[in-house]
C-alpha cells in the first residue's frame, strides 16, 4: 500500500487517518493467531466433524479473510451509520433468535443455532453487539431530549432479549448481555447504589440459575469442587497447559489437543498453551488487553455519550468474552462455552465479534466535533 | 460564567460583563461527561486486573504448578531422545520401537524344536494421507501378490483414518512395501507360531490363537511363562519316539480300521512323559481350522474304562495288604450272578485259577473274587492313593477327572467289577501312571511333560513310597508272565523282556455295553529285570481281521504294536537288547502259572498269614484253613440284593 500523506482528503485517505489505527493493527495480529490456532487446532477437529482437513481449512481461512473484510467495511461508516445498521441487524438477530426456538438446531441440549448451508449461525451472538450500540443510543438520547424515557426503554429492550436467551437456554450469553447492559448504565453515571443494587440482583440471578438449570448447577459444582465431579475438559486442559510449559512444545507437536474436546473453539487457549507456551499465550492476552484497555482510557477524550456508552459497550462485550474464555480454560471460573475472539474455529463467531470491532472503529474515528452523520 | 472580554482597555475601562449562557442541561452534560470518563478509568482498571489474573492462572498452569498428562495420552509422542553416549556419531533414532519379544521356542527333551515365534508385522494404513489410494492398493497388490486386491482397494477408499490391511507379513514382503515409500502405510510388529513338526504332538502343543496367546496344551498351560521366560521350554517329549509311537498307532489305526488311537511312553523311574499321541490329531499349524474332534487328546481327556489292565492293581492291593497269597486259588468256574448282571469269562478256563493264572488268562471272575477279598474299603484307598480318583498333575490343562462311583455307590458289584476293570472310567494316563508305579519298586511318580533332571545314582524312583519293594517285584514277574504265557505274548521283543497286561473293554453306549465295540489297550513295560520305560498303546474301536482271526481285543490288536514301538525305541533310549545272558535274566523273572507240584513255593494262605489289619469282608470270613477254596467259594456265592444302579455309565463320556 502506498504511503498515505496527511493531507491527502481521498475517501480513503480520511479513513486511514481518522482510525484507531492501533487497534486495527492489534486485530490483524490476532486474526494471524487466529489463522495459526486453526491450524494447529484442525486435524482433531476435521476428525470430529468428519470433513477433510483440507476443506476444513479453507472454510475457516474464508471466514477470517471475511471477518477482515468485514471489520474494514463497518469501520467506514460513520456514527448514524452504525445506530442504523445496528437497528436493522439487531431486529433480524432478535427476529432470528426467536426463530432458534422454532427451528433451531440443537446441539448438546440447547437451540442456539439456525443451520443455513455451509455453516450454522448463532443468531444471539449478532443481537449482541447491536444491543449494545442501541442502548447506548437509548441512554444517550435521555441526555439530549430531557424528559426521553431512555433507561426504561433500555431495560425494556433487554427483557425480551433476556427472556429468548433463558428460554435456549444460553445462560452465558445471558450473563454477557446483561453485564455489558449494566456496565453501559454505569459508565452512563448511574447511581452508584443502583448500580450495586444491579450486580447483587446478577448475583441473585446466578444462584437461581444454579438451581434452575441442571447444566449450570453441575458445572459450578465441578468448579467448586474438582475432585469430585468428571472434570475432564479442564483437567485435560490444565495438563495441556502443563504439558507445554513456558515455551511450548512446537508446532504440531501438541498431543493432549488430540483428546481435548472442544480443542478448537472453547478451549483453542489451551492448545496455544500446549503448542506455543506461556509466553506467546501470554502476548495473546496482552493483545486482548492493549485492546480493551486502550480502547476504554481513549474513550475518556471522546466528547459525544453516544459513542462513549457504545464503544464501551462493544469493549466491555469483546473483553468479557476473551476473559471468560481464558479464565474458564484455565479453571479460574465455571466452564463457560465461549469463543475467544478470532482465534476460536467457527464462521458465526467470528463474524459477530468481525462486526463488533467494525462498530467500535467506526465509532472511535476522529471526527470534526458533533460531526456524527 | 462572567469573563473579562478580550481586548478591552484597561484604562477608563467600564468593565462591560459579558455573559456566556451556560444551560443547566449543559451544565449537567458535562457533569455527566465527567462522571463517565472517571469510570472509565475504573472500568479499564477492572479489565487490567481480570487480565492480570488470568496471567498469574496462566503463569501457574504453564510454569509454576504444570499439570503434566498422563503417559499413555500422549503415548504417540516420540520418546525422549537419549544419547547413551555423549558425543556417539550414531544417529539418535527417534521414535525408534522396542524390540519386540517373540514368544519362547518349545523344544523336545533332546533340544529339536517344536514350536517356534518368527518375526512377522502387520500392516495398517491411515488412508486419509494417502495421496493417491486406488495406486496404493494397486501398488500393494504388485508386492505382496498373496493380498487381496479387491480388500484392499475397498479399505484403502473407506475414507476412514485406520483400516487393517494385512497380518502375518514376511520380513521380505514388509521390505517390500516399505520400499514402495507409500504414505500413511504403518507396520505393526508381530510373531507367527510355528510348529515345524506339523501334526507330531499337536495335542500336547496344542496351539496359540491370532494373537499368539496360547489356547490349548503346553502352550496354554505355560503361556505366561512363554511369553515371558528367557530360555526356551523344554519338554520331557523325545520327537524321535513320539514319532515313531504315532507311526505304529496310525499303522494299527489303519489296519484295524479304529476310530481313534492313544500312545504313552512314560519313564517309569522320573514319571517324564517321552510320548503321548492321541489320533485323529491335526497339524498344530492350523489350530484355528481343526475339528474339536481331532483336537481331543484321549491320552489325558479321554476317560476310558481301563478293563483288565486294572487287574494289575486288584493283584498288587491283594498281595500288598496281604489279603492274597500269590498261590491262592479263585473260582474261575462259574458265572457270578449279581442283581442285574452276570460276570463271565472271555474264553475262560471254567477251574479254579491260580492268582498267576487270573492275570495271564485275564479272568474276570478270579479277579472279581480278589477285589471282593480286598473289599471296597481297602480298593478305594489303594486306588485314592494311586491317584485314579484325582485330576493327573500333568502340565495340560486339558487333564480330565476320573469318573469314579462315590462312596455310597461302591457296592459289592462295584467292587468286583473294579476289580476287573469296568465301572470306573479314567484316562490312559492314569493306567500308565499306576503301572509304572508298580514296576519302578512302588514309588508313585508324578506324570509330566518337562524333561527332570537325571535320577541319582541311589535313586530307584522319583516318587513317595506306596507299596512294598517286593509286591513291585512279584507284579514284574507277573506282568512278563502274561507276555510269556498270557494275552501278551504279541508284544514281545527279545532282549527285552516286556511285560504288560492286556485291557479290552466294550464301551458305553446309551443302552449300556456295546458288544463288539472295544477299546483294546496293552500296557507294557520294558525291560522288565530293570524296568525304565512305560509302553500304552490303546485302540478306540479296533475291527479284528483276518491276521487276528476276527479278534480286536487288546492281545490281538494293541500288543504287536507295543512289541513294535519297543523294538524301535529301545535302541534309540540306548538300551540294547540283552540278548547274550537273556536266559539268566528269564530265570530271574519267570514265575509259572501254578505251583511246582510238591515245590518248595508257598501255597494257599496259612494261618499264620492273615493280615493283622484284616478288613471285614463282604460275607463274614470264616477262618481260613489249608484249603483256600472253601472260604473262597463261599465268596463266590455272594447273592446279596443290589441297588439297581450300580454302574455309571463312564467312557462315552469322554468323547
Amino acid at each position: 500500500m502506498p504511503a498515505l500523506s496527511r493531507a491527502d482528503t481521498s475517501l480513503l485517505g480520511r479513513w486511514w487517518w481518522s482510525l484507531d489505527r492501533w487497534t486495527l493493527i492489534a486485530i490483524g495480529v490476532l486474526i494471524g493467531f487466529g489463522y495459526v490456532m486453526m491450524l494447529a487446532a484442525s486435524p482433531a477437529v476435521a476428525e470430529r466433524i468428519g470433513q477433510s482437513r483440507d476443506v476444513f481449512i479453507l472454510k475457516q481461512l474464508g471466514f477470517l479473510a471475511l471477518a477482515g473484510g468485514v471489520v474494514v467495511t463497518v469501520s467506514w461508516l460513520s456514527p448514524r451509520g452504525v445506530r442504523r445498521l445496528a437497528l436493522l441487524l439487531g431486529i433480524i438477530a432478535l427476529a432470528l433468535t426467536a426463530l432458534t426456538l422454532v427451528a433451531g438446531v440443537e446441539i448438546k441440549g440447547a437451540r442456539r443455532w439456525i443451520a443455513l448451508p455451509g455453516l450454522s449461525v448463532q443468531p444471539s451472538e449478532f443481537l449482541k453487539p447491536c444491543f449494545a450500540v442501541l442502548t447506548a443510543w437509548l441512554l444517550a438520547t435521555r441526555h439530549r431530549r430531557p424528559g426521553f424515557p431512555g433507561t426504561l426503554l433500555a431495560c425494556g429492550a433487554l427483557v425480551p432479549i433476556a427472556l429468548l436467551l433463558k428460554a435456549q437456554p444460553d445462560i452465558g450469553m445471558l450473563t454477557v448481555v446483561v453485564a455489558v447492559f449494566v456496565a453501559q448504565l454505569y459508565l452512563d453515571g448511574l447511581n452508584l447504589f443502583l448500580v450495586g443494587l444491579a450486580l447483587a440482583g446478577m448475583a441473585g440471578a446466578g444462584v437461581g440459575a444454579f438451581y434452575l438449570f441442571p447444566h449450570v448447577h453441575s458445572r459450578v459444582e465441578r468448579f467448586l469442587h474438582p475432585a469430585v465431579g468428571d472434570n475432564y475438559q479442564v483437567i485435560t486442559a490444565l495438563q495441556a497447559f502443563g504439558h507445554g510449559g513456558l515455551l511450548g512444545r512446537g508446532p504440531g507437536e501438541g498431543s493432549v489437543k488430540d483428546i481435548l474436546p472442544d480443542a478448537h473453539a472453547d478451549f483453542v487457549f489451551a492448545v496455544a498453551g500446549e503448542e506455543f507456551g506461556m509466553v506467546v499465550c501470554l502476548l495473546i492476552l496482552g493483545v486482548f488487553a492493549f485492546v480493551v484497555v486502550r480502547g476504554l482510557l481513549r474513550l475518556r477524550g471522546e466528547g459525544d455519550g453516544f459513542v462513549v456508552l457504545a464503544a464501551g459497550g462493544l469493549i466491555t462485550s469483546f473483553g468479557l468474552q476473551a476473559f471468560v474464555n481464558m479464565a474458564s480454560s484455565l479453571h479460574l471460573i465455571p466452564t463457560k462455552g465461549m469463543t475467544l475472539p478470532f482465534i476460536s474455529y467457527g464462521g458465526s463467531s467470528v463474524l459477530a465479534v468481525a462486526l463488533g470491532i467494525g462498530m467500535l472503529l467506526a465509532l472511535t474515528r476522529r471526527r470534526h466535533h458533533g460531526d456524527l452523520a | 460564567m462572567p469573563a473579562q472580554g478580550a481586548g478591552a482597555p484597561r484604562q477608563g475601562a467600564v468593565p462591560r460583563m459579558e455573559y456566556v449562557r451556560v444551560t443547566a442541561p449543559d451544565l449537567a452534560r458535562r457533569a455527566a461527561l465527567a462522571t463517565t470518563h472517571r469510570r472509565l478509568r475504573a472500568a479499564a482498571l477492572c479489565f487490567l486486573l481480570l487480565f492480570a489474573a488470568v496471567s498469574l492462572k496462566l503463569a501457574d498452569a504453564t510454569v509454576l504448578h504444570p499439570l503434566q498428562p498422563r503417559a499413555p495420552q500422549i503415548a504417540r509422542l516420540p520418546p525422549e531422545e537419549h544419547d547413551p553416549t555423549p558425543g556417539s556419531i550414531l544417529p539418535v533414532v527417534a521414535n525408534a520401537a522396542l524390540p519386540h519379544r517373540l514368544r519362547q521356542m518349545i523344544v523336545d527333551r533332546n533340544n529339536q524344536i517344536l514350536a517356534v515365534s518368527l518375526p512377522t508385522a502387520e500392516l495398517y494404513a491411515n488412508p486419509r494421507e494417502m495421496i493417491d489410494t486406488a495406486a496404493a492398493a494397486d501398488q500393494l497388490k504388485r508386492a505382496v501378490p498373496r493380498l487381496d486386491a479387491a480388500m484392499l482397494r475397498a479399505r484403502l477408499t473407506s475414507g476412514r483414518a485406520f483400516v487393517y490391511l494385512a497380518r502375518r507379513l514376511s520380513p521380505q514382503e514388509e521390505l517390500a512395501i516399505n520400499d514402495l515409500g507409500i504414505p500413511g502405510l504403518y507396520f505393526q510388529p508381530s510373531e507367527e507360531r510355528h510348529y515345524p513338526r506339523g501334526r507330531l504332538a499337536a495335542q500336547v502343543l496344542g496351539g496359540v490363537d491370532v494373537d499368539e496367546r496360547g489356547v490349548a496344551g503346553v502352550e496354554r498351560f505355560f503361556d505366561r511363562d512363554l511369553r515371558e521366560a528367557v530360555e526356551p521350554l523344554r519338554l520331557s517329549l523325545d520327537i524321535r519316539v513320539q514319532t515313531v509311537v504315532r507311526e505304529e498307532l496310525t499303522a494299527a489305526m489303519v489296519q484295524f480300521h479304529a476310530i481313534g488311537a492313544c500312545g504313552i511312553v512314560m519313564d517309569v523311574r522320573t514319571g517324564e512323559v517321552l510320548a503321548m499321541v492321541s489320533l485323529p490329531d491335526y497339524d498344530a499349524n492350523a489350530f484355528g481350522a481343526t475339528p474339536a474332534e481331532a483336537r481331543f487328546n484321549r491320552a489325558v481327556t479321554g476317560m476310558f474304562e481301563p478293563g483288565s489292565t486294572f487287574k494289575l492293581q486288584t493283584a498288587a492291593m491283594a498281595l500288598d495288604s496281604g489279603v492274597a497269597h500269590i498261590w491262592d486259588q479263585f473260582d474261575a468256574a462259574q458265572p457270578i450272578h449279581i442283581g442285574r448282571f452276570t460276570i463271565t469269562d472271555f474264553q475262560g478256563k471254567h477251574r479254579w485259577l491260580y492268582l498267576p493264572e487270573v492275570l495271564a488268562y485275564s479272568s474276570n471272575l478270579g479277579a472279581a473274587h480278589i477285589a471282593l477279598a480286598v473289599g471296597a474299603e481297602r480298593q478305594r484307598a489303594w486306588l485314592r492313593q494311586m491317584g485314579m480318583f484325582a485330576r493327573l498333575p500333568i502340565e495340560l490343562p486339558e487333564a480330565g477327572l476320573p469318573i469314579v462311583p462315590s462312596a455310597a455307590n461302591w457296592h459289592e458289584v462295584a467292587t468286583m467289577t473294579i476289580g476287573f476293570g469296568h465301572g470306573i472310567a479314567v484316562s490312559p494316563l492314569h493306567v500308565v501312571r499306576g503301572v509304572a508305579t508298580l514296576a519302578n519298586g512302588g514309588l508313585l511318580i508324578s506324570p509330566t511333560l518337562l524333561a527332570q533332571p537325571a535320577l541319582a545314582e541311589d535313586e530307584v524312583a522319583r516318587g513317595q513310597r506306596i507299596m512294598q519293594p517286593a509286591t513291585s517285584d512279584t507284579l514284574r514277574r507277573l506282568m512278563r508272565l502274561v507276555v510269556t504265557a498270557g494275552y501278551g505274548q504279541k508284544a514281545d521283543v527279545p532282549g527285552y523282556f516286556v511285560g504288560g497286561k492286556t485291557g479290552t473293554a466294550e464301551k458305553v453306549g446309551a443302552h449300556g455295553y456295546k458288544k463288539h465295540t472295544n477299546v483294546s489297550a496293552f500296557v507294557s513295560v520294558f525291560p522288565m529285570n530293570a524296568p525304565r520305560y512305560a509302553v500304552y498303546m490303546m485302540l478306540d474301536e479296533p475291527h479284528g481281521d483276518a491276521s487276528t482271526g476276527g479278534f480286536s481285543t487288546a492281545g490281538q490288536v494293541s500288543a504287536p504294536a507295543a512289541g513294535r514301538v519297543i523294538a524301535r525305541i529301545g535302541p534309540m533310549l540306548g538300551l540294547l537288547p540283552q540278548t547274550a545272558d537273556a536266559a539268566a535274566i528269564e530265570a530271574g523273572l519267570a514265575i509259572p502259572l501254578q505251583p511246582a507240584r510238591g515245590g518248595g513255593i508257598a501255597h494257599a494262605l496259612a494261618p499264620e498269614h492273615p493280615p493283622a489289619h484284616h478288613a471285614p469282608m463282604i460275607a463274614p470270613a470264616p477262618a481260613r484253613t489249608a484249603d483256600p477254596r472253601h472260604d473262597l467259594r463261599h465268596d463266590a456265592q455272594i447273592t446279596a440284593p443290589v441297588a439297581t444302579a450300580l454302574y455309571l455309565a463312564p467312557s462315552d463320556a469322554a468323547r
